[in-house]
């Protein structure tokens, strides 16, 4: 069993928890290909006799919709957008992920809390009170942080779904030009995410090598925390 | 005046009306707001649970009975953020008198009757404005209870407390949360110097005692005639018949 730990206040009746399972975050930046990973890592855990369950922002049953409605009307506030994604945070947390690693299951998670820290402080929003908002957050076994500068993940953007407006900050900073918009807002997350990586100890991993060069150094990563579910298996030397 | 939580005074007057259900609070906003109109004070008026953007996630968690304390505080403070962003803030910098009908006092009682951390709920409302005037209406449990179960209504999941277990049966159920809240609100009092009403005097009495807790702090507020065209009616002698559908319509 693990040793269960809440970043804050953490969740009513849930003083004494404990699970199984395990918890990975994979965080990074917009189109820097975690889904492409997560999809990957999940068949090969699963290959290797692991049950997986994968979860990511704005799937929760609760408001997941909403949060899309929303969005397309632009009319959030900083505060709001924060809370919104924080209740969709707080449902999955409560009714998937918890359950999912109390029955042993990996949780998988694209993004967790820092993300939508460094969204909102990006925006204004004081970061003590972000982390007393996030403070229901399980700490995660792991945090896999793919790192690429700004310029590597233009192409990629536009080889994809193109410019978005939330995601190039076209909502706050006042640009009328999608493309310089883009650049200041994800140079902002960047640096953002940095000192957050610092602050709670992410594994920092390039993601500007190819897929199946970063998607060796997560295995890496993984497969030494995920061991011990195996029965009779010996501690490693990682 | 009402202040930021940094101690900031802002132009405008915040009032707020907390209680528990059944202490007749709206019904006494609803007299001030017609008061404040007729002296012609540019009055702004902001609800719980209103805003349009959780509408939908509100009805849905609740319908499908997804919601869990924490979810249901959240999806609260969304509401509240998004009214308080939108309208409770511009208004009050603008001067307005805004009339608020239950405010951060209703998450602090309602989310630790339901076992939810109150110094988290604190924190996450620590953005809101100090109101100028926060009046409770305090009334006995028997008094609210009877108020609100003349024809046994019957009462809704989440309104009745049923997500906690205190009880299956809803009315006991609705007893038990409801008198959970009320001692959040004693609590209150000194905490957020909350000004008592006690609501279990006659309507015209209550409405009394809130005009002069109002009444200090209305001099200077911005005004804003209702119907200024009024005048011309009266100096012309119109009747003012083309403006009836313009005033229906929100012209």
């Amino acid at each position: 069993m693990s040793d269960v730990k809440f970043y804050g206040h953490g969740l009513p009746g849930e003083e004494d928890l404990k699970y199984n399972g395990k918890l990975i975050v994979l965080e990074g930046p917009d189109g820097i290909g975690r889904s492409t990973q997560i999809a990957l890592l999940r068949e090969w855990l699963e290959a290797s006799g692991y049950a997986v369950y994968a979860s990511g922002f704005k799937r929760s049953e609760l408001a997941s919709r909403g949060i899309e409605a929303a969005k397309q009307g632009h009319t959030l506030g900083n505060l709001t957008m924060a809370l919104f994604y924080a209740t969709d945070f707080a449902d999955r947390l409560e009714r998937e992920i918890i359950p999912a690693l109390q029955a042993g299951f990996i949780v998988l998670t694209d993004r967790y809390v820092y993300s939508l820290m460094a969204r909102s402080m990006v925006r204004g929003v004081d970061k003590t009170w972000l982390q007393s908002l996030l403070g229901v957050a399980l700490v995660p076994d792991a945090v896999l942080y793919l790192r690429a500068s700004v310029e590597s993940l233009v192409p990629r953007l536009l080889a994809s779904r193109g410019f978005d407006y939330w995601e190039s900050g076209m909502d706050y900073l006042g640009y009328s030009d999608y493309y310089e918009s883009y650049l200041d807002h994800q140079t902002r997350m960047l640096m953002t995410l940095d000192d957050l990586a610092k602050e709670y100890e992410f594994q920092v991993i390039d993601a500007e090598r190819s897929i199946e060069v970063v998607f060796g150094d997560l295995c890496e990563a993984i497969q030494c925390l995920v061991q011990d579910l195996k029965p009779g298996a010996t501690p490693s030397d990682c | 005046m009402a202040k930021l939580p940094d101690g900031t005074p802002l132009p405008g007057r915040l009032i707020v009306v907390e209680g528990i259900d059944g202490s007749g609070k709206s019904t006494q906003l609803d007299l001030l707001h017609k008061w404040l109109t007729s002296l012609d004070y540019a009055v702004a008026f902001s609800e719980w649970n209103s805003s349009p953007v959780v509408r939908k996630t509100t009805k849905r968690g609740k319908k499908k009975q997804l919601l869990t304390p924490v979810s249901f505080c959240l999806i609260h403070a969304v509401d509240f953020a998004h009214r308080y962003q939108q309208q409770i803030i511009p208004a009050l910098k603008a001067g307005a008198t805004v009339l608020a009908d239950r405010y951060v006092y209703t998450a602090f009682s309602r989310d630790a009757a339901r076992g939810v951390n109150p110094q988290w709920v604190r924190d996450i409302y620590s953005f809101a404005a100090t109101p100028t005037v926060a009046l409770y209406f305090r009334v006995p449990l028997e008094e609210s209870l009877r108020r609100i179960m003349t024809g046994r209504p019957t009462l809704k999941y989440y309104e009745a407390g049923l997500d906690l277990g205190l009880s299956e049966d809803p009315h006991e159920s609705y007893r038990m949360f409801q008198g959970r809240i009320l001692r959040e609100y004693e609590g209150m009092i000194p905490e957020f110097d909350l000004t008592v009403v006690d609501a279990s005097l006659p309507l015209v009495n209550q409405q009394e005692i809130v005009r002069q807790a109002i009444e200090p702090h209305l001099e200077g507020a911005l005004k804003a005639e209702s119907n200024p065209w009024r005048r011309v009616l009266a100096a012309e002698g119109l009747s003012g018949r083309y403006l009836d559908s313009l005033v229906q319509s929100g012209g």
